[in-house]
């Protein structure tokens, strides 16, 4: 134990796992050593054992650091849901768990939960208002939910410590949800040249480059953001929806088979897999999973139009022209929400 | 169709109008042959107009280069006006500086859309306009292959008017992106699905069921009658006879719109009992 605990201290990580298997095979009931194989694996990269590790530590016995560990290995290896749902109990326990705290925010901001991240991180950032990861994490949850003036403000905090790619990130958000494309583009562009490494600066880098038009440029940047974070959302969605557009369909689902990894059950994903399957040409199969999407999500306008030209393609008429009343009354009703589009003839 | 796009040396708009000019704010535009010049008083800017697009019945629209990259003018020819102004929705978006004010830098693929239903054989050495290759394939194909081109009198009206939609749009662009409101009703294959005699498996109700694209667009709403009479007069059961008039069917049917800042009234193919003051339907 103690060699392999040394090896691990010393950052020999692939030493530290074979050590511990031996002692494993001797004593598989001590909770430590699985916990620390888990910590050798997790510093390994190799995040899926290192949760079963973890896993069966705890089973063993209960433990805060190792379910904080496990936390940690969901969040990196993309479960997203799973690590809140695991770093939400530590975080109830715990509340003065920072580190806790920002990656149950950052997993929240991943899963497109703003609400959640001001929900979580308003306390925290009203008792200290300087810390820059609060006022980033939130700023950015409260941009992305549309709550731009009390965004504004955060952005404001962050603004006053000079110029940074935090801060140009936000402000280039911002634009991308009032659709000032060029504007946002201008602040993305600044951020990937003041930090290329931040997290998601290269993810909306290549959204506010489609937004204006160059698919090629969007593409390189999703897959630089890619390099870098494997299991960001936006990145994986859109670089699946640039390779559709290009009729690059396998590649294409590969991207979205992992978004809804990312964020399982996610409707656009799912309706971005159906339209794949209407390109090559799986009409059964994309009826299929247009009509799960349509059940749980009536609203979907896209969704009800993808589904009335599959079933117009089958000739099936009555159900084509079904989905195209949905769509008219769909419509309708967004027409009669929106001033601007009520013009009489 | 065919001249959807031409170069300046073949555009009639561009011969019979030597010089066109437009006084803007602080931006002066002037169209001189082919050079399109935008000042702002201190200082010019002035490109070779590279392409003119759109026939020039409601408009035309000048595409030039920078550095490389295509612009879309901020100025187009109206008919109606005979005259310049502001490219359709240019005037959401006021210029910063005087290049904006020349034009829109167009996005790839934004550039490649225009291209692909101005001109024909894109993904080659472009050919101006829409010649015979843009609808029924490559005539290479087409010897190589010894199997017949594309022929598109037989298809049902749900498929033509999809395939009309490649550029005109069809309804699920439409429908699928919620473009809404009077802009809409330039997209025709949209607002003809949307009809409420549109019917898929009719072919008399198609885009060919009305329009020959090999001829000029034929612009005498009586021209028309016969098309309506078709069904109205006794030929499909469903299908009503007027009780106001059994001809001009399109002047009341198809109502005239004009999207503001198009000087251009746009036959709405949402055929239907149109009635005052009633919401432009989507």
């Amino acid at each position: 134990m103690k060699e392999a605990v040394e090896a691990q201290q010393a950052g020999n990580f692939e030493r530290a796992i074979q050590n511990y298997r031996v002692l494993l095979e001797k004593y598989p009931q001590i909770a430590e050593i699985h916990s620390n194989l888990g910590a050798a694996l997790a510093g390994e990269g190799r995040y899926a054992e290192a949760i079963a590790e973890y896993e069966r530590a705890l089973k063993i016995k209960p433990n805060s650091q190792v379910s904080l560990n496990l936390g940690l290995a969901y969040y990196k290896a993309g479960q997203l849901s799973r690590a809140v749902v695991t770093l939400n109990k530590i975080h109830q326990e715990q509340p003065k768990n920072l580190q806790a705290l920002i990656v149950l925010a950052d997993c929240h901001l991943q899963l497109g939960e703003n609400k959640q991240v001001v929900d979580l991180l308003t306390p925290a950032q009203t008792a200290d208002p300087e810390n820059a990861t609060f006022n980033y994490l939130l700023g950015t949850a409260l941009v992305r939910d549309g709550q731009t003036a009390k965004g504004q403000v955060v952005i404001d905090k962050i603004l006053r410590n000079g110029d940074s790619a935090q801060a140009r990130l936000l402000m280039g958000t911002t634009k991308l949800m009032v659709n000032d494309f060029s504007g946002a583009l201008q602040d993305f562009t600044k951020a990937v040249e003041l930090d290329p490494s931040l997290p998601d600066v290269y993810s909306y880098y290549g959204l506010a480059l489609m937004a204006t038009g160059d698919q090629p440029g969007a593409k390189k940047a999703f897959q630089q953001e890619l390099k870098a974070n494997p299991n960001n959302f936006d990145a994986n969605l859109q670089l699946g929806v640039l390779l559709r557009q290009d009729e690059e369909n396998e590649e294409a689902l590969k991207f979205f088979q992992h978004s809804l990894e990312i964020r399982p059950g996610d409707f656009g994903v799912r309706y971005q897999i159906a339209t794949v399957e209407l390109a090559k040409g799986q009409l059964e199969q994309a009826q299929r999973h247009l009509e799960g999407l349509v059940k749980e999500a009536p609203r979907f306008t896209e969704a009800h139009v993808s589904l009335a030209t599959i079933y117009f393609r089958q000739k099936k008429k009555t159900e084509g022209e079904r989905e195209r009343a949905i769509v008219a009354k769909l419509n309708a009703e967004k027409q009669a929400n929106s001033p601007a589009l009520k013009a009489p003839q | 169709m065919a001249r959807a796009m031409e170069v300046p040396a073949e555009c009639a708009i561009l011969r019979t109008h030597p010089v066109l000019t437009l006084n803007k704010g602080k931006y002066s535009y002037r169209i001189e042959k082919n050079l399109y010049t935008v000042s702002d008083g201190s200082a010019s800017l002035t490109f070779p107009i590279l392409w003119a697009f759109g026939l020039g019945d409601a408009g035309q629209t000048y595409v030039f280069e920078k550095e490389g990259v295509p612009h879309e003018s901020r100025v187009s020819f109206f008919r109606a006006i005979d005259g310049l102004d502001w490219t359709l929705g240019a005037s959401n978006s006021p210029p910063a500086n005087l290049m904006e004010a020349a034009g829109r830098a167009m996005g790839k693929q934004d550039a490649a859309q225009c291209f692909n239903c101005h001109s024909t054989n894109v993904s080659a050495t472009v050919v101006p306009g829409i010649q015979c290759e843009r609808c029924h394939g490559s005539t290479e194909t087409h010897l190589t292959s010894m199997k017949p081109m594309k022929k598109l009198g037989n298809v049902d009206a749900e498929e033509i008017s999809n395939f009309c939609g490649q550029c005109h749009r069809t309804w699920a662009d439409v429908a699928g992106k919620g473009l809404l409101g009077i802009t809409n009703v330039r997209f025709q294959p949209y607002r003809l699905t949307n009809s409420k005699c549109f019917d898929v498996d009719d072919k008399r109700i198609s885009c060919l069921g009305c329009h020959n694209p090999h001829q000029e667009l034929d612009r005498k709403d009586a021209n028309y009658d016969a098309k309506c009479q078709a069904c109205h007069a006794g030929g499909k059961p469903a299908a009503k006879a007027c009780k106001v008039s059994q001809t001009n069917c399109v002047s009341c049917h198809m109502p005239k719109v004009e999207i503001p800042g198009s000087h251009y009234r746009f036959t709405d193919h949402q055929i239907r009992i149109a009635k005052v003051n009633d919401p432009y339907p989507n």
